[in-house]
């Protein structure tokens, strides 16, 4: 069984955001939940201000705080490496979204995140909180792994593409969007990343291109003090993207 | 059994207030959620913020039950017989409060009704989650044969000893796990600690003391002369030196804790810059918490009934600003959110949010008036009065 992680290289990333408007369109997420986001930020004061960004999908950690806090098992872990939430158990209570060392989970039975609310524009039909018009193919909803329209009052996050990468074929490396039998199973953030900065593969895999190029050229975890084992992986050599610093600004 | 005397105190004027207060309040939030959902709070995604004032209502009527339960514990389990005027009441105005709870997190939750069979089906047992309803179960059935075991003719503590022990250690496992949600979140230095649950019990018991005191001030029509010897010799005995101590108690794990704050400088621990700069800590360190000290302190005050009732109703205000600025403190540092959200999160709790607050008060009150009227709170029994 694979354990799928992924790669992004900060001295490629230019904070371009397809990634998460792929995700975005991909996923039918509401203006505002971005699973996958690049968050821009500021370290400095003038003459030596720096804009930086910095790519955040969910890490799906290896040992996610959010996973031991949910008191329903609706967070779970799969066995190829995934974190992902079973919308018929969610209760709403969101306490993984406090566990998160990360803040990459989203409860949208709330204010609006970006005004308008679309939710009311295009209310939900049926079981799911709206009906977007770049609603993706209902086959596609598969509430025990947290894909599709979600319902209210429960908690949703980034899967990964799960609908994508569970129909890969069984055995391969790495997922990449240069092999044409492959791509249609690549997440849609490392499909649609024009510098080509993410990478996706099998972390338990010594083979694949991903645990390569951690290997190589020192692929870094976020936060990795909180022993959540991100599996998401980031290559640094100190270009303008880069992980933030670990404090933030005071106001 | 002796039994209360012809007493008329405040406790129609009570029920009135609450039930107008629960209607009312249960109309607006009910007509806030059914047409706007959760997006009637403030909290957010954004930030995020996710546990807003219906928490911070749930966990301090929940330690107020708690804390109820240690003061009825008293006498139920320890055997202090000062406390048997107050511990049928203490723990009826445990399970008014712990409905109060119940009602403020049942209206918090996306699927309260699903959490009935998620829960206990999951098997989750590293979530406190897992535990707490479990917790809360046991706990709240044992007030219920507690409180009806009282109501019994022959009644009598001593004989019904193991009971006591039960619901105290059952109120001690509440309280430590609701300290513990918090606790256990490394993630958050805010929050995170192993004395977290110890601070809980701390303040849930200052907060037992508290209501204890009110109540009994409230049944007896704020007449001390109304009320039985043997209760009005514990509110000019033991009673006022118990709520100084858990004063002090209380007010050093507050003070030692923001101090300890100030200090660090891990990620997360700015929240205390924002604590300590917010006008109500100092509300809730100096008027609410350390006023009432020195009220129970200075032998011309500590058995005035009125400086007593000060005392009470600014403890029960501090206890509720330190529960909002532990709630909502923990999570006022984004995380990872970049330069389009502030240094600090900004919550300003919504109507609906403020009417829930109402509405758990308002019940807890409506609960413990009805029961005042309904049966016999003031009997002690093996007592003559």
């Amino acid at each position: 069984m694979a354990k799928w992680g992924m790669v992004i290289d900060l001295d490629k990333c230019t904070g371009c955001q397809a990634c998460t408007t792929a995700c975005a369109m991909e996923n039918n997420r509401l203006p505002g939940e971005n699973w996958q986001d690049v968050l821009f930020y500021h370290e400095g004061k003038y003459p030596s201000a720096k804009l930086m960004w910095f790519p955040r999908p969910c890490m799906h950690c290896e040992h996610p705080s959010c996973v031991d806090v949910c008191p329903t098992r609706a967070t779970y872990k799969t066995e190829d490496g995934l974190v992902l939430i079973d919308w018929n158990k969610c209760i709403g209570c969101k306490y993984c979204m406090i566990a998160c060392p990360y803040g990459v989970r989203f409860y949208v039975d709330e204010r609006p995140l970006v005004e308008p609310d679309v939710r009311g524009v295009f209310p939900g039909a049926g079981r799911g909180m709206w009906s977007p018009p770049y609603r993706a193919p209902n086959d596609r909803e598969d509430w025990v792994h947290g894909v599709g329209i979600q319902p209210s009052g429960v908690v949703s996050k980034c899967t990964f593409c799960y609908h994508k990468i569970s129909k890969a074929p069984k055995g391969v490396a790495d997922l990449d969007e240069d092999i044409p039998e492959l791509k249609e199973y690549v997440p849609a953030c490392v499909r649609m990343c024009p510098p080509k900065a993410r990478y996706f593969g099998d972390l338990d895999n010594p083979a694949s291109h991903v645990n390569k190029l951690i290997a190589d050229k020192r692929g870094v975890r976020l936060l990795d003090q909180t022993g959540n084992k991100p599996q998401v992986y980031y290559l640094s050599g100190g270009a303008g993207a880069s992980v933030p610093g670990s404090r933030a600004a005071k106001t | 059994m002796a039994t209360q005397a012809s007493f008329k105190g405040p406790v129609n004027t009570v029920f009135a207030a609450a039930a107008i207060g629960v209607g009312v309040s249960l109309a607006i939030v009910a007509v806030a959620l059914f047409t706007r959902g959760h997006a009637a709070f403030n909290t957010t995604s954004q930030g995020p913020l996710s546990w807003g004032l219906p928490i911070v209502t749930y966990d301090y009527f929940l330690l107020a039950s708690t804390g109820l339960a240690f003061v009825a514990s008293l006498a139920l389990a320890f055997g202090v017989r000062d406390f048997y005027p107050i511990a049928r009441r203490c723990v009826w105005l445990a399970l008014a409060t712990a409905a109060a709870a119940v009602v403020a997190l049942t209206l918090e939750l996306g699927h309260p009704l699903r959490a009935f069979w998620a829960i206990p089906l999951s098997f989750q047992y590293l979530s406190p989650l897992f535990w707490k309803p479990f917790f809360i179960a046991a706990y709240g059935v044992l007030l219920l044969v507690v409180f009806n075991r009282m109501t019994r003719p022959g009644w009598d503590y001593a004989a019904n000893r193991g009971l006591g022990v039960a619901l105290f250690v059952a109120a001690v496992a509440v309280a430590l796990n609701a300290g513990a949600v918090f606790g256990m979140m490394a993630m958050r230095p805010f929050w995170y600690g192993p004395l977290i649950p110890v601070y809980f019990l701390a303040e849930s018991f200052l907060s037992g003391v508290a209501f204890a005191m009110l109540v009994t001030y409230l049944a007896y029509g704020l007449d001390p002369k109304a009320m039985p010897d043997k209760a009005r010799a514990l509110l000019t005995g033991a009673m006022p030196g118990i709520f100084a101590a858990a004063l002090a108690v209380v007010i050093a794990m507050v003070g030692s804790r923001a101090v300890t704050g100030l200090w660090s400088n891990a990620e997360g621990l700015q929240a205390f810059d924002w604590m300590v700069g917010s006008p109500l800590f100092h509300l809730e360190l100096w008027v609410g918490l350390v006023l009432p000290l020195v009220l129970m302190l200075r032998p011309g005050s500590r058995n005035q009934p009125s400086m007593q009732l000060a005392a009470a109703v600014l403890v029960l205000v501090a206890l509720f600003i330190g529960r909002y600025e532990f709630v909502i403190g923990g999570q006022v540092v984004p995380l990872f959110k970049g330069s389009w959200v502030p240094g600090f999160v900004r919550y300003t709790p919504s109507l609906t949010e403020w009417m829930l607050l109402l509405l758990a008060l308002s019940v807890a009150f409506a609960v413990y008036a009805f029961g005042e009227k309904r049966f016999d709170l003031s009997a002690t029994p093996g007592e003559k009065r």
